[in-house]
């Protein structure tokens, strides 16, 4: 504290304490919340086809082309610990050979400050899905949920699964090679 | 070069002891206060970067007042006692603490 030097470097480094102190407290004021919202969807035009799949195997694989609705207001989970939220839409379904398989088949990014009513009308998914195998066509029991991950300024990342899902089922019969949706 | 370094020592930095606990309590009391009323506001208006705005503006006021050496630092300063003006009786002093043996060499 002799020295301007001695005294600057005391006082960033007080400064620095107190912010990582502030910070920490503005985790606390948001730890207790648990992000959940409802949401709503739907699924409108479901078809499957049988195709090849380039990626992996010389084998024709299962697609599935979804197209869906989408309503959700996510606007009361922003507050001031929150950057942004990564909203993902899951297919969960059983197949014979594998007990649980889950396809990512839509995501989107909500940053602070944009708008977080949902309002999707007959959305086609971005991603494609694909079984491995054969086990979409006739499938009864999939299942769409919506989740997300709240990317805060400090603290936890939590995976929060929304309120609400839709069950629909594939036909039991393959749409032909170049039919669309 | 020298010239440079010379001007920049002479410039005075120097706090007495009772003025650096003053500039330490001042700046940690100014930082609290705007880091607690920098979390309220960033609170209200649901902007962290706004708290620390605050804190830094809080920390820029404590570099003004407590970098320089004011002369509200300066207030109490040691009493050195004065230089004795026996400049021709050191030698002999010092050659007498050394010790014998010291004294004939360094004669």
């Amino acid at each position: 504290m002799n020295t301007v030097l001695s005294r600057a470097n005391t006082i960033f480094a007080f400064t620095l304490s107190v912010m990582a102190g502030l910070t920490f407290c503005c985790f606390l004021t948001t730890s207790m919340n648990d992000h959940l919202s409802p949401i709503k969807i739907d699924v409108n035009k479901i078809i499957v086809k049988n195709v090849q799949d380039f990626s992996t195997t010389r084998d024709k694989n299962d697609l599935g082309f979804i197209t869906f609705d989408l309503q959700a207001d996510l606007q009361h989970l922003f507050n001031w610990n929150m950057k942004q939220l990564f909203l993902y839409l899951t297919a969960e379904y059983t197949t014979p050979n594998n007990k649980l398989n889950q396809v990512v088949l839509w995501d989107k990014i909500i940053r602070r400050g944009e708008n977080a009513r949902l309002d999707y009308r007959s959305l086609h998914s971005k991603y494609y899905f694909f079984d491995d195998g054969k086990g979409l066509r006739g499938n009864q029991n999939v299942t769409l949920t919506l989740s997300w991950n709240v990317i805060p300024n400090a603290g936890t990342l939590p995976r929060i699964s929304g309120v609400g899902s839709k069950t629909f089922q594939f036909p039991d019969e393959y749409t032909p090679g170049n039919a669309r949706i | 070069m020298d010239a440079i370094k010379e001007r920049l020592n002479a410039i005075p930095s120097h706090m007495d002891y009772k003025g650096q606990k003053l500039a330490e309590q001042i700046f940690q009391i100014i930082i609290i206060v705007f880091a607690v009323v920098g979390f309220a506001w960033g609170y209200v208006c649901e902007q962290f970067v706004q708290t620390v705005y605050i804190l830094v503006a809080g920390f820029i006021l404590s570099c003004l007042l407590t970098l320089p050496p004011w002369p509200i630092y300066r207030r109490h300063p040691l009493p050195w006692q004065k230089p004795r003006d026996d400049s021709k009786e050191i030698p002999q002093k010092e050659s007498k603490k050394a010790g014998g043996k010291k004294k004939e060499k360094s004669k």
